[in-house]
């Protein structure tokens, strides 16, 4: 079967609005996600449940956050893993405090709880932009994890500033946190939140909000100028970017590593963030999920090719080679594509629809 | 340049001009804006200086002076994006205060740029759709479940922007990112997104700068349908004297922010400091 | 630009006064919090000297975004990268001078690898790709550095001397303890401001980067290739990083860490204005004597290690009343 749109004329606004409006698209979309849905649960070894695909899902709901943020409304934030820490630590304030109410629901009223705090940092973008709100984001970054480590109020006390899942079930007997959660179950419902909440943020830059956010972020004057609030504009993005961002920093404690101290949230957390979506494609979903996958993978790849070409090479050396190559290729990507995989993937596809009769 | 040869020499112009334009005969009575003793400064530089004049229901008001004159400081004036020291704005019968360009907006006034200024990394059709957002009412959760009201309200949106599309013929390029068009064609997408908001008051800056002669009739004959059929008024800012004569009501000159003339077109041609003016400035 | 200088001379003096006052009232209500004018003065002593290093990574930054708009985010580790290679240089057995001038040379080689392979292929892209190809190669140098030389703690000790000394005996009980080293550090701070002045206003290439920076349409009719000035402000936004390197690593040993306290320097370069040189060390003045103050005062009531954000927060809100910072130009937007 040829990769063709041509035939599928879209008789109505509705089906030409669609998020994909190629059939073919729309059914290798469904296939992936069935396959990941039912099958790979059977055939998964945990580790590439825990080690690959959990921090891929957990990265991606980030990415996307950022992306709304910088991608879609142009404001560069540099305090993604302070809002990655809210998440967490709310979380485990919330269900500490409320062991009753479902899991889900404290996911997304730590997500709520974030977006006010996205909000509250957001308010220096009203007046100052680019590089310089840039670095002002960092005062997030700095401020927050200060907060959560001097605080020992937010870990309960614990001694070693750490705080640990405690299990906690989706429903019935079906745990995603804790020690009784199983890797599947955490892959299972990492897969269909992640889903729905990719699905929201497309839906939100397909409509009014997110034209209102590209407006500001190509031209901010003008886009003032036929009646877009700045104000309402900007900090609705910071809201709903730091309500993913929460949410992601929520499933990295709770289901990647369940436990955590503030310190996984530190500064390096934003810029690898800030990495997938420039290497993934900003302004795009699908490049948040593309360039998770890649940040993911850079490092398992890199410390293992070496061994398997035969050579030992020592820890921390690898560790400062990835640096150099992470470094290496976040120049490259700028050079070679500033939009990313997804635009890569998107030629990709546009040669696919010539082949194989080229004209 | 033509515009100037047209001005200096309004002698030998004045019997071609006879019937060409549809304006003389028209004439307008509710003053939709009124500008006051507008004068604003940038630190030493006077960009305005005691500027009063009207902009009537309908009409399609000329705004022309050299470079430099002030004529776009005063459309940024008009829509609330540069303050006035000194001055009142009267829109629709009511002293305007100070305001954000959104606000103007929100009260019916458009614009085009100079400089075109479009949303680049988005397509024709989304930035025509930016237009529409004033008139948009669903709220975020509704957007984010998308299907419902949300869907129904993008769809009505979508059919508007569609008329738009085909009154200024650019429907092949509906899908195409902005920044990959032709500087002509930018002009036009612009002009569209500023239809999209309904506009009573539509400013266009030097709407037909930089076109061929084509482009240009293209875009006369759009400003002249644009206020005809939907009965929007209109301000331009032209440097192209023939078509400020042909398509304008009335014309007001600014020069080194101060007001020169002010009249129907053919007066203001033979006014005495129009012509020196033109003449000053060494074209 | 014409500077007041007025204002200058009154304000800073009128605000420590007053910051003093203040918490002498509060200590006068609170005996939690110690205050003697003398302990007061040595902790912004010792902070405004804290400041100067600030002020030298703020600087290399300001030169690279004054002449080419580029943020180069890289600075802070270009400091580590010179400091490691010529402590890496020394342990050769090099003396100091020698690695000092070896180092200056290598830097001025990556300053050339960085136009060429980042740089030029980039130009004409949006301030913002820059700004991110730049916290690449902030990564790149973070790993090259360490791939290099290891990323154990080194010590680089060029003699100078640490002996803190006492001052105004008299006039406090018990003195004033400065730090000797960070009096030095201060003095060839200013030293190399000096020498950077003199650069631009005397020399026929500094002349030519001032032109660049106010326009660079200008640059090109001295006659000066773009790519040329490039590599000559990186280079020397390089040679500033040795500098910065040399005097951070002899305070607190060469590191990584360096490289994330060199993030400091951005707070210091909002806070100052991005394009100005006297703003970069006001700037970095007011945040080494801030957060000093802060965390030595305010720790007590708020936990300790306020410091990790109190240049940036303080900054931030800076913003908030003068968008452009201290010293940095009105931005007046036109369509
Ligand atoms: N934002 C601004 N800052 C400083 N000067 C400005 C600004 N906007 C306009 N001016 C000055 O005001 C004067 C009028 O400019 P403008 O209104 O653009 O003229 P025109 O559109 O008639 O060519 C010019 O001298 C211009 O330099
Ligand atoms: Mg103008």
């Amino acid at each position: 079967m040829f990769y063709r749109e041509a035939g599928q004329y879209k008789s109505d606004y509705a089906s030409d609005q669609a998020i994909f409006p190629i059939r073919q698209d729309r059914i290798g979309v469904l296939l992936i996600f069935l396959f990941a849905l039912l099958v790979i649960p059977f055939i998964a070894t945990n580790y590439l449940l825990n080690s690959i695909l959990v921090p891929f899902l957990v990265f991606s709901i980030a990415a996307i956050g950022l992306n709304i943020l910088t991608g879609y409304c142009g404001q560069v934030s540099l305090g993604t893993g302070g809002f990655m820490a809210c998440g967490a630590f709310f979380t485990f304030k919330l269900t500490t405090w409320m062991p009753e109410v479902n899991i889900l629901l404290i996911f997304l009223m730590a997500g709520f709880g974030t977006a006010l705090v996205g909000i509250a940092f957001g308010i220096p973008s009203l007046r100052i932009k680019g590089f310089y709100l840039a670095i002002a984001t960092l005062a997030a970054q700095f401020f927050l994890i200060w907060m959560f480590t001097q605080n020992p109020w937010w870990t309960n006390y614990n001694p070693a500033g750490v705080i640990t899942a405690p299990p906690r079930a989706l429903f019935g007997n079906f745990y995603i946190t804790g020690i009784e959660a199983t890797p599947v179950n955490k892959y299972l419902f990492l897969l269909c939140f992640t889903a729905a909440l990719a699905l929201v943020a497309k839906n939100l830059v397909r409509s009014a909000l997110g034209r209102a956010w590209m407006a500001i972020r190509d031209m901010d004057i003008a886009a003032e100028i036929i009646g877009i609030r700045p104000m309402a504009a900007k900090l609705s993005a910071f809201a709903v970017s730091s309500f993913f961002i929460g949410i992601s920093g929520a499933a990295w404690a709770f289901m990647y590593t369940a436990s955590v101290e503030a310190l996984a949230f530190e500064v390096t957390r934003s810029f690898q963030v800030l990495f997938m979506i420039i290497i993934g494609g900003l302004g795009s979903i699908l490049g948040s999920f593309l360039g998770a996958a890649f940040i993911v993978l850079l490092p398992i790849a890199l410390s293992n090719l070496p061994a398997m070409v035969g050579l030992r090479l020592p820890v921390d050396l690898i560790a400062h080679l990835e640096f150099m190559i992470f470094g290496a290729l976040i120049v490259f990507f700028l050079i070679v594509e500033p939009n990313g995989l997804a635009r890569l993937w998107q030629i990709g596809k546009e040669k696919l629809r010539r082949w194989p009769f080229p004209y | 340049m033509s515009a100037v040869a047209t001005a200096a020499a309004p002698n030998q112009n004045q019997q071609e001009d006879g019937g060409v334009t549809q304006n003389t005969a028209r004439v307008f009575d509710e003053v939709l804006l009124e500008v006051k003793d507008i004068s604003l400064a940038f630190g030493g530089v006077k960009a305005l200086t005691n500027i009063s004049f009207d902009i009537r229901k309908g009409e399609i008001r000329a705004i022309i002076g050299p470079n430099g004159a002030g004529k776009t400081s005063m459309l940024n004036v008009i829509n609330g994006f540069y303050h006035p020291q000194d001055g009142t704005i009267t829109y629709k019968g009511q002293v305007r205060r100070k305001m954000r360009p959104h606000n103007a907006a929100k009260q019916g006034i458009a614009r085009t740029f100079q400089n075109v200024a479009l949303f680049k990394g988005m397509s024709t059709l989304d930035n025509i759709m930016t237009g529409r957002l004033l008139k948009m009412r669903t709220n975020m959760l509704l957007q984010a479940i998308y299907w419902g009201p949300n869907q129904r309200e993008e769809i009505r949106h979508r059919e508007y922007c569609e008329q738009i599309i085909d009154f200024l013929e650019i429907q092949a390029i509906r899908k195409t990112p902005v920044g990959r068009l032709p500087y002509g064609l930018q002009k036009r997408v612009e002009l569209a997104r500023a239809l999209a908001m309904e506009p009573e008051l539509l400013l266009l800056d030097e709407p037909m700068a930089g076109m061929n002669v084509e482009e240009k009739e293209d875009m006369c004959r759009f400003v002249l349908d644009v206020n005809e059929e939907f009965g929007t008024t209109i301000a331009l800012i032209e440097h192209d004297m023939g078509v400020v004569m042909d398509i304008s009501d009335r014309v007001v000159v600014l020069d080194y922010g101060r007001k020169l003339a002010d009249g129907p077109p053919d007066e203001v041609r033979r006014d005495e400091e129009v012509i020196r003016a033109y003449l000053g400035v060494g074209h | 630009m014409p500077m007041r200088i007025l204002p200058w001379l009154i304000i800073p003096p009128a605000a420590i006064i007053g910051l003093g006052l203040l918490l002498q009232g509060i200590s006068a209500i609170d005996s939690q919090l110690y205050f003697t004018w003398g302990y007061f003065l040595e902790v912004l002593i010792a902070g405004t000297l804290q400041g100067v290093m600030y002020s030298l990574v703020a600087l290399g930054f300001v030169l690279i975004f004054k002449a080419s708009s580029i943020f180069n985010f890289a600075q802070g580790s270009m400091v580590l990268f010179a400091a490691l290679t010529m402590v890496g240089l020394m342990g050769w057995g090099l003396h100091w001078t020698l690695a000092f001038l070896a180092t200056a040379g290598v830097m001025v080689l990556l300053a050339m690898a960085i136009e060429r392979a980042v740089l030029r292929p980039l130009v004409n892209q949006p301030h913002i790709i820059l700004f991110m190809a730049t916290i690449g190669i902030f990564y790149f140098l973070d790993g090259f550095g360490q791939t290099l030389w290891g990323s154990d703690v080194k010590q680089l000790d060029i003699g100078i001397p640490r002996t803190p000394i006492f001052i105004f005996e008299e006039t406090f009980e018990g003195g004033i303890l400065v730090n000797q080293f960070d009096v030095i550090a201060a003095l060839v701070g200013g030293a190399l401001v000096a020498i950077l002045a003199i650069f631009f206003q005397k020399t026929r290439i500094g002349r030519a980067l001032r032109a660049v920076a106010d326009d660079h349409q200008a640059a090109l009719s001295v006659g000066i290739p773009l790519k040329t000035i490039w590599a000559i402000v990186w280079s020397v936004a390089g040679i500033v990083a040795l500098v910065t390197g040399v005097m951070w690593g002899s305070k607190m040993g060469v590191q990584f860490t360096l490289a994330l306290i060199a993030l400091k320097a951005l707070p210091v370069l909002i806070l100052g204005g991005l394009t100005s040189i006297p703003g970069a060390i006001v700037g970095g003045l007011i945040i080494g004597a801030g957060e000093q103050i802060a965390e030595v005062f305010l720790s007590t009531y708020i936990g300790s290690a306020i410091q990790d954000w109190f240049a940036y927060v303080l900054a931030m809100l800076f913003l908030l009343i003068r968008p452009q910072g201290l010293f940095g130009e009105k931005i007046i937007e036109r369509v």
